[in-house]
């Protein structure tokens, strides 16, 4: 599972945007206009980021300590707080609903960050198997996500729960089945 | 998630297919194992050689070897594992090909059935080709038996004019309506001045003319009775 801990490590050069080496960018702004406008900055930086390091799920405590809320350079870092008002500010709808948080609402931990919400995912993984004639056929999700067929696909290493997730929507629109037990689920696309 | 309404598309097949499938990831996740393996086997074989001890060098290797021929075991399980499962999944396709041949085969023998077989194909086509002779038939009863008659009418005509025109009052009567018979006075002195035509025509062989006369005669009786 591609946890933040793990994935931070694993960085070729991120170019963060001009913003991430402007001071005040870490200190909550009083004006809610340009508040607003921080907020969306923030929530585009973390996606790119997030999107650039294939973090699926972002550990607030972690991210804490990357460069991401941590500008080591500037000595400037985002609070937990209002770390949390940033993910929580993706969470909203104002925020395009780029975020969701995980586990009960009061603990605020970890967040999966929607740089590819699951439908998109679906999207994806759907083009995928239509344009490699799989519908109809068996796959596991093992082979889906770790599988040499799959190796040089966006979704290749994607986390298992944002798979299923995104299978789940699928699933929905009555678009694909998933059976089998549990860790050895399989799906067919129709 | 797997008990909504569409739950049905999947088949036991499909289940056999998805078990065949996870085997194959078990393997491929216990190949990565055993690489993992004989990979720190041989960073500790080198270790050990560093250091001078050869023995555990070489107990370092032999481990990494038996890993090795492991892996080629599964790897040969892998591939009869690969090859069973595309072989249920061709078997799969080939019973969508059969059944589309059946479907095929039903439709066409329906659409046979309707056209209700090739006896009365046949009959029909004999009936056409009948009413086709028949038509043939007509149609030379049409165009031409009546160019021939008419032509020997005409010629007749000619002739009588020529020759009988006393007599000659009669034929139209025949030829038309009997509502034209009161014209017959007519067209006498009507056809009075035709002649001039046909005559090259009708003097040019008198034998014929005798024999048309005699069949336009004979005609003439014949219709007259």
């Amino acid at each position: 599972m591609a946890t933040a801990s793990s994935s931070l490590t694993t960085s070729s050069m991120f170019t963060f945007p001009p913003t991430y080496s402007f001071p005040p960018f870490f200190s909550p702004q009083p004006n809610a206009q340009t508040r607003s406008a921080q907020l969306s900055k923030w929530s585009s930086l973390v996606q790119s980021y997030c999107r650039h390091h294939r973090i699926f799920k972002l550990l607030l405590s972690d991210a804490l300590e990357s460069p991401l809320f941590h500008n080591s350079k500037l000595m400037r870092r985002l609070s937990a707080h209002d770390a949390k008002a940033v993910v929580d500010y993706m969470t909203s709808k104002e925020g395009g609903n780029r975020a969701e948080w995980i586990g009960p609402a009061t603990e605020k931990a970890s967040a999966w960050i929607w740089w590819r919400r699951p439908e998109e995912w679906a999207g994806v993984l759907e083009a995928w198997v239509d344009g490699t004639g799989q519908k109809g056929t068996v796959l596991t999700l093992y082979e889906l996500v770790e599988g040499e067929a799959t190796e040089n696909q966006e979704f290749h290493g994607m986390d298992m729960e944002v798979l299923r997730k995104s299978l789940g929507t699928l699933v929905k629109k009555g678009k694909a089945q998933v059976f089998g037990g549990e860790g050895q689920e399989g799906v067919k696309f129709f | 998630m797997g008990s909504n309404q569409s739950t049905p598309k999947i088949s036991a097949q499909d289940r056999a297919i998805l078990d065949m499938k996870n085997q194959r990831d078990k393997l491929r996740q216990y190949q990565k194992r055993i690489t993992v393996i004989t990979d720190r086997e041989k960073s500790i074989a080198k270790e050990c050689l560093a250091r001078g001890n050869k023995e555990k060098a070489l107990l370092a290797l032999r481990q990494k070897k038996y890993q090795e021929s492991l892996l080629a075991k599964t790897d040969s399980q892998l591939e009869q594992l690969e090859k069973l499962t595309s072989s249920v999944e061709f078997a799969l396709v080939q019973k969508d090909v059969l059944y589309g041949l059946k479907q095929g085969t039903q439709v066409l023998q329906q659409i046979h059935r309707e056209m209700g077989g090739l006896e009365a194909v046949e009959k029909l086509m004999g009936e056409s080709e009948e009413a086709r002779a028949y038509q043939q038939e007509i149609s030379e009863a049409l165009a031409g038996q009546m160019s021939n008659e008419d032509e020997d009418e005409v010629e007749d005509e000619l002739e009588r004019l020529e020759q009988e025109t006393v007599v000659l009052p009669k034929a139209p009567s025949q030829g038309l309506g009997h509502e034209v018979v009161h014209d017959a006075a007519d067209g006498i002195v009507d056809d009075h001045d035709l002649p001039d035509v046909p005559t090259s025509i009708a003097g040019h062989d008198p034998e014929r003319l005798q024999k048309q006369r005699e069949r336009a005669k004979a005609r003439k009786i014949a219709l007259n009775a």
